[in-house]
């Protein structure tokens, strides 16, 4: 993941998310599936990791994850509507 | 709670203003059958709902849905942007820009303002789950015409196709908790009792109660 250029690997973030918008929904009707449960925890441990890199290197997505030096990063990152995060 | 990511559900970069096209977008955002109602519908509906598995598709799709209103907001909004004067009075958008300016505000296509009838909160499980099937239904409609209206842009068809095909999998989701609710009632009369609000079954036969 840390070779993938900043558009890649947030478009990246966005699938794998995605793939657990649409898991989660069908866990919540068929909570005993195994094979949903198996795509569950590995989209997840894969989303975790990628944000995790994504934030080190490009800034935050989430506001519990800014690392904080001496300016508030969450402010002067774009924004999703500006159609310029990940660029 | 809900905890913000500085992202969309589906990305959206749209190259072109076109205001035309963004006034008839605007009614997903707040129109009747639009995302701010579907989020609210699902949101409220959730509290009353005695079942777990139904609470727990409600509030996800609720939320889905607000991420689904980001989107709607952030088409419109980039297809507004930086709009001139010229542009603002050629396209017919000037009767929304004397309001609103460029900014963005939950109406219909037609110009309704977003209005909470525009979804209900029964407190019936079974009444609220047909009005979530229809509600999926009615924004699958919407969105196909808007396919139909945008078919020769790109950047503004993608992220539609990926809304209307969300629609069809919540109605999936809720034709599935509705056969959950079912099955927990008396299969001979579904409608016997409310079992949100009925605490105990009446006696259907009232010979038993006697």
């Amino acid at each position: 993941m840390r070779q993938m250029g900043q558009s890649e690997l947030f478009n990246y973030i966005n699938q794998v998310s995605f793939m657990l918008d649409d898991i989660t929904l069908y866990l919540n009707t068929h909570p005993t599936c195994q094979q949903a449960i198996a795509k569950y925890n590995y989209y997840k441990d894969i989303r975790k990791e990628a944000i995790i890199i994504y934030t080190e290197m490009y800034g935050p997505i989430c506001k519990y994850d800014v690392n904080v030096n001496n300016h508030w990063d969450w402010v002067n990152k774009p924004w999703p509507w500006e159609g310029e995060c990940g660029r | 709670m809900w905890v913000y990511e500085k992202r969309l559900q589906f990305p959206v970069n749209i190259k072109e203003t076109n205001a035309k096209l963004a006034q008839a977008i605007i009614s997903q955002f707040g129109g009747p059958d639009g995302e701010l109602a579907a989020s609210m519908r699902y949101l409220s509906q959730r509290y009353s709902m005695p079942y777990k598995e139904v609470m727990a598709t409600l509030n996800d799709i609720g939320t889905e849905e607000l991420g689904h209103l980001e989107i709607v907001g952030t088409i419109v909004y980039q297809l507004t942007k930086d709009l001139s004067l010229e542009e603002i009075k050629a396209s017919g958008f000037d009767k929304y820009y004397v309001d609103h300016t460029l900014g963005l505000w939950p109406q219909a296509a037609g110009g309704v303002p977003f209005n909470a009838n525009q979804f209900q909160s029964k407190g019936d499980p079974i009444t609220d789950l047909f009005e979530d099937l229809a509600a999926e239904q009615k924004a699958r409609s919407t969105y196909d015409n808007l396919l139909r209206l945008t078919k020769d842009y790109p950047d503004v068809y993608e992220p539609l196709k990926f809304l209307r095909a969300r629609e069809i999998v919540h109605f999936q989701r809720f034709g599935e908790a509705i056969r959950l609710v079912q099955d927990k009632l008396d299969e001979k009369n579904f409608y016997a009792f409310n079992p949100a609000f009925d605490k105990v079954a009446p006696c259907i036969d009232m010979n038993k109660c006697k």
